[in-house]
Order: structure tokens, then C-alpha cells, then sequence
């Protein structure tokens, strides 16, 4: 059983205020991933959680137990670096056996473990080579044995693909999956990259400029964003918000064509609506129906094709395109509807 | 083929190399060559006599009186060696630590131990010699002041606490140098491997026996390398604090106190002797060239491994 609740939790540097009262409750046994941008406090967050910073204000509770003063080693958390934090003067049986041992387990105990672990991250070739033997890939196995052998029940994860090449790092990411599962612990996982925070997640905290922006699973997140910040953060390419004029069921930009839009919400005549790069369609010949646009520059992925288009009140919208068409740059064509899921934003939802 | 043409570049590079070159030559190796030489002749005064093969080095190592002198040099060497390094290097790593973990007080104390290094051990020397007079020296004042009237020695003027008063004294001016080593060290290892062990341990004593002390490693070789060629050489302060004779009585001489006192003689006595000098100076020079090899060698191996 490990159950995480946070209150009110403040982070402040010196002057600077990074968290600003972060309120959340982490069940047993989920993967939780929290992303944000650069600078969001998701790292401090997780730091203060494994102890490696003290917490200005409110309070940490594992398992009902109040955890603000304990030290990092005597939580029960385990934390795998983005660095990977290996101790280089000790082989890989050395480096997760140190803190097992630390742990007062005996021998056989540590050697069991360790077995286990090499076993299921297949290190058994290499218990007895030093870290700057081992490429990326095998240091990450051995700092997630090294969490492994301590059986933490809350497994922390600081950004731990940012240093593998994007080959392997769809790979590693299917192995921390296939961990959560077989293990079972809770896991905290930190990232900036939404697809890591999509395929992994149980549920997904986004955090921007030290507050959680919105809690919730990745379909939730993506269907249904709390505000602008969530909608543009998740999904790639990001969403485009358009700022229209309502008339009837019909939005559109001034001197820019207008789309049909049915289910919209009564919520004034401005607003801001969020159209994802599947809900649209763009071509090159201009009728009445939908926004005149330019294309500015398109992308080609194989089984995918997007255009960035600029609208006539220069919003840039993403939009994708069967990867057989061929958009030709700088000429003017029409943006329609494809489907009629969009998202409108009144105000109180715009977020920065 | 190529040849080193003496224009642009290569003129350059010649006209800063061979100065220093020269001077090293002339200086350092020629010196060195020549004292092997002068080992093997017998020399009255300033005048070469007979080449006599290994007469000199038999007469240091085996004939008395200068061979229990050899002897009482070197064992007072080995002293300094190794009290040395528990006080300075000993106690610059603890310093190193204390200093990196910025405890209270650590901007000061990062400047205030390093101050004494930058003094000419000539200062150095006369600073402690008052500090340590009997009468008048700061040390006996405060320790009879503070009611501790056994403390109150003449440091200097017996042979039971001569060296050690040296040896101090040597503590008290180098402590800077191996703690500044080990600070940079310290600095050296990467925050989220200390992060890690915090996630492991909570032991101070731990993490500075099995993460931080094998990971400042290279830095451990410099100064037990550095402390072992200087204890081996140790020369100014005997000689400013002590004199040439290692007094009280021999009780302070060391290896360079000897050699200096037996090729070049001494106030006292004048004698002096160039083919037995030489011998000292060959042999000590042998001995710290092979043992600091083995030293770096081993504790070389001990870096790799890391």
C-alpha cells in the first residue's frame, strides 16, 4: 500500500516562490506522470516528495504518515536520476547491492534481490563491468535495478529518457510500462515531453509556473483540457486557438470566411475556440465555406502529413493532411470542418 | 621531408622553448649530474682528489659517526612523514569536508585557512619561533593566562617536543594547500550522485567513506605524493627554527639539515666535505625519486579503478 497526499505544499527559494500550494492525492499502485514546461516546478515537486529538499510550507503524508521531516533514505522511495546518479568507482552488483546493504538486509537477502533484478532488466552480463562500461541505455537499467533491489513503494523518476536517443527511448519507455505492471508500485514520473506523459500515465498532472494546471487520465486530458494551457500543452502538433465571432452556429474571423460549428455552448458572441489538426481540412480551391488561409510550411511523416497554415487574422492553425496531397507553400486556400469536435473556451477557461 | 624551418611559427615556438629549457639545463640538471659526479671523489676543500668509487656512500651508510647520523635524519624524516600527513592532509580533509558542506561560517573560513599558504615559510618560520618562546612567545602567555601552566613549555628547547613544535608549525602553514585540493575534488563529483547516496543513507560517515573519499581519489594522490617528496626534502623551517644543527642536540635534524651541514659545513665546526655531501644528496634524491614512483604508480592504479 502507498498512498501519497500532499496539502497546500509551498516551495520557496530565497525570495522566489516555485510551488505555489499544490494539493493532490496519489493512489496505490498508479503511474503518475507530471509534466510542464521547463521552469514549472514539476522537478522541485518531486525532490520534495523524495526528500531532497525540505518543503517551506504545508504537508506530505505517505500512507497516512506525515513525512515532512523524515530524512530521504528512511521514506520507503526510491528515485531513479535523470543523470542516472550511477557510483562510478563501483561495479553494477556493487551499486545496487550498497543500498540494499544499507538497508541492514543480510546477504542472501541482497544477493536474491539483486538476481531478481538483473533478471528482469536482463543486467546479468554486466554485474561485474564499471558505469563508463556500459552505454545509456544499460546505465538507465542499472539505476532502475538500483531502485529495484531497495523494493521502495513509491518509485520516483526524474526525466529518465531525456538522455537516450530517441531510438531507444521508445523502448525503454514499453520496459518502464511493463515494470509498473509487473512490479506494481506506485510510480512517479517526470517529464516534459506530453507523448512520455500520454503513453505512460495512469493520470497526468499538468503543471505550469508552480501550480497544477489540471489532473486527470490522458483521454480526459486531451478531450477535455481544462483551459488554453492544457489544450495547447497536449496533443502534437498542438492545438490552435482561434479567437471568432459568434453568429448562430456559424464562427468566424473577421474578413476571414466563417466554418459551421453545431453543439456550441452559449456563452457570448466572443470566444476563443480549440480545433486539433484532425478536426480540419484544408484545400486548394476557396469557396464560401470555411477560413481562408495561406500555407506557410508543411511537414511530411510517412503515414502522416500536417500544413501550418496562417489564417486572415494571422493566427497559425495546424492541420492534418492525407501524406498523398501535396500543399503547395504560400498559396491561399480554404480551411473547413472535418468533423465538428472543437473545443470553445469562454474566457474564464483562457489561461496564459 | 620535413624540416623545422625558422620562420613564422616554428621561430616562435623555438624562441619560447629553448630559454627555459636552457635554464632548467643549467640549473637543475646540470646540478644534479654533477653532484653523481662529485659522489665519487674524495675532495679536500674545494679541490677534486682521487676517484674512489663508492667510498663516500659506504662512509654515510655504514661508518660511524655518520652513519647513526644518517640513520637519526631519516628516522626524523619518517616522523615528519607520517605525522604529516595525519595533520595535514588528515585534517585537510576534514577541513575540505567541512567546507563543502557549507557549514556556518564557510566563506570565511575558505579564505582564513588558505591565508598561511601564500606566507614565505620564512615568516612562517621566525612567526612561530616567537609564538614559541619560552618566556614571552603568545603560546605560553595564553596557556598560562588560561590556567594551563603545564602547557607552558619551551617548546623549541627540548628534545622531547622540538620536532613536534616543527612539525606543528609546518601543519599550521600547509594545512591550506591539501584542503584546497580536496575542495576542488569535492566540487568535482556531481550533485545528483550525492543526491543518490541521501536517497540510501543518512550516515555522514558513510558517504564520506564509501562515495566521497574514493571519488576525490586523484586529488588524494597529489598531496600524499606531494607531502612525501616535501617531508623527504623538508628543509627552511628546521633550518630558520631549529638551525643547522637540529638542535636540541640533533632532536629536529633531518635529511636536508645533514647534507646542507656536510657539504657545506656549519658555523660551529666549518668543516666541509663535497664527496660526502653529494653522497647524501645522490641518495636522497634516489630514494624520493623511487619511492614517490611506486607511491604515484599505486595510487594511480587505485584512480583507474574508479
Amino acid at each position: 500500500m502507498a498512498r501519497l497526499v500532499l496539502r497546500g505544499v509551498k516551495k520557496r527559494f530565497k525570495t522566489t516562490d516555485v510551488l505555489h500550494g499544490i494539493d493532490l492525492e496519489i493512489g496505490d499502485r498508479e503511474f503518475v506522470v507530471f509534466v510542464g514546461p521547463s521552469g514549472c516546478g514539476k522537478s522541485t515537486l518531486l525532490r520534495l516528495i523524495a526528500g531532497l529538499d525540505p518543503i517551506t510550507e504545508g504537508e506530505f503524508f505517505l500512507n497516512e504518515q506525515r513525512m515532512n521531516d523524515v530524512a530521504p533514505s528512511k521514506r520507503g522511495i526510491a528515485m531513479v536520476f535523470q543523470s542516472y546518479a550511477l557510483y562510478p568507482h563501483m561495479d553494477v552488483y556493487e551499486n545496487m547491492a550498497f543500498g540494499a546493504r544499507l538497508m541492514g538486509l543480510d546477504k542472501t537477502e541482497v544477493e536474491a534481490r539483486i538476481a531478481e533484478a538483473s533478471r528482469m532488466l536482463r543486467l546479468d552480463e554486466l554485474l561485474k563491468r564499471k558505469p563508463r562500461e556500459l552505454s545509456g541505455g544499460q546505465r538507465q537499467r542499472v539505476a532502475i535495478g538500483r531502485a529495484l533491489v531497495r523494493k521502495p513503494e513509491v518509485f520516483l523518476l526524474d526525466e529518465p529518457l531525456s538522455n537516450l536517443d530517441a531510438a531507444l527511448r521508445s523502448d525503454v519507455r514499453l520496459e518502464i510500462a511493463r515494470l509498473h505492471r509487473s512490479i506494481g508500485g506506485t510510480m512517479i514520473y517526470v517529464t516534459h515531453d506530453q507523448v512520455e506523459a500520454m503513453t505512460l500515465a495512469d493520470r497526468i498532472v499538468v503543471m505550469n509556473l508552480g501550480r497544477i494546471e489540471q489532473v486527470g487520465s490522458p483521454r480526459e486530458l486531451y478531450e477535455t483540457p481544462a483551459n488554453t494551457f492544457v489544450a495547447t500543452f497536449i496533443g502534437s502538433p498542438k492545438m490552435a486557438l482561434i479567437d471568432v465571432i459568434r453568429q448562430g452556429d456559424r464562427v468566424g474571423i473577421a474578413d476571414g470566411g466563417s466554418i459551421g460549428l453545431s453543439n456550441m455552448p452559449d456563452a457570448g458572441d466572443r470566444l476563443k475556440i480549440g480545433l486539433r489538426p484532425d478536426a480540419l481540412t484544408i484545400s486548394p480551391d476557396m469557396d464560401s465555406e470555411g477560413f481562408s488561409a495561406s500555407v506557410v510550411y508543411t511537414e511530411y511523416l510517412g503515414d502522416n502529413a500536417y500544413a501550418y497554415a496562417r489564417l486572415a487574422d494571422g493566427t497559425l492553425i495546424s492541420v492534418r493532411t492525407p501524406p498523398t496531397s501535396s500543399m503547395n507553400r504560400m498559396r491561399p486556400c480554404g480551411c473547413r470542418s472535418s468533423s465538428q469536435r472543437h473545443i470553445s473556451f469562454p474566457p474564464k477557461m483562457v489561461g496564459d | 621531408m620535413a624540416r623545422l624551418r625558422l620562420t613564422g611559427r616554428g621561430m616562435w615556438i623555438t624562441a619560447l622553448i629553448v630559454p627555459p629549457l636552457a635554464f632548467v639545463a643549467l640549473f637543475i640538471v646540470y646540478p644534479i649530474i654533477s653532484a653523481f659526479a662529485y659522489a665519487f671523489y674524495d675532495w679536500q676543500g674545494l679541490l677534486r682528489g682521487d676517484f674512489v668509487w663508492f667510498d663516500n656512500f659506504h662512509k654515510v651508510l655504514f661508518v660511524e659517526p655518520y652513519a647513526s647520523w644518517t640513520r637519526n635524519a631519516f628516522t626524523h624524516n619518517i616522523m615528519v612523514f607520517f605525522a604529516l600527513m595525519v595533520l595535514q592532509n588528515g585534517v585537510g580533509f576534514l577541513l575540505a569536508y567541512a567546507l563543502w558542506r557549507e557549514l556556518p561560517g564557510a566563506r570565511f573560513h575558505r579564505i582564513a585557512v588558505f591565508l598561511p599558504v601564500v606566507l614565505s615559510t620564512i615568516i612562517v618560520g621566525y612567526l612561530w619561533k616567537l609564538f614559541l618562546h619560552p618566556l614571552f612567545g603568545v603560546v605560553n602567555q595564553s596557556a598560562r593566562a588560561i590556567g594551563l601552566p603545564w602547557l607552558a613549555q619551551p617548546w623549541l628547547g627540548q628534545d622531547s617536543t622540538a620536532l613536534w613544535a616543527l612539525i606543528f608549525a609546518n601543519a599550521w602553514h600547509m594545512v591550506g594547500f591539501p584542503t584546497l585540493v580536496f575542495l576542488a575534488g569535492m566540487q568535482r563529483i556531481p550533485t545528483e550522485i550525492l543526491d543518490a547516496v541521501r536517497m540510501e543513507t543518512q550516515s555522514e560517515w558513510v558517504k564520506i567513506r564509501k562515495i566521497v573519499w574514493p571519488l576525490v581519489a586523484p586529488s588524494a594522490t597529489v598531496v600524499f605524493v606531494l607531502l612525501f617528496v616535501g617531508a623527504f626534502n623538508w628543509f627552511e623551517l628546521p633550518y630558520i627554527m631549529a638551525g643547522l644543527d637540529g638542535s636540541p642536540y640533533g632532536s629536529t635534524d633531518v635529511l636536508g639539515l645533514y647534507f646542507y651541514r656536510t657539504a657545506f659545513g656549519n658555523v660551529s665546526s666549518g668543516q666541509q666535505d663535497f664527496g660526502l655531501g653529494s653522497a647524501l644528496a645522490v641518495l636522497i634524491f634516489v630514494f624520493i625519486a623511487a619511492v614517490a614512483s611506486v607511491i604515484t604508480v599505486r595510487l594511480r592504479a587505485r584512480e583507474i579503478q574508479v
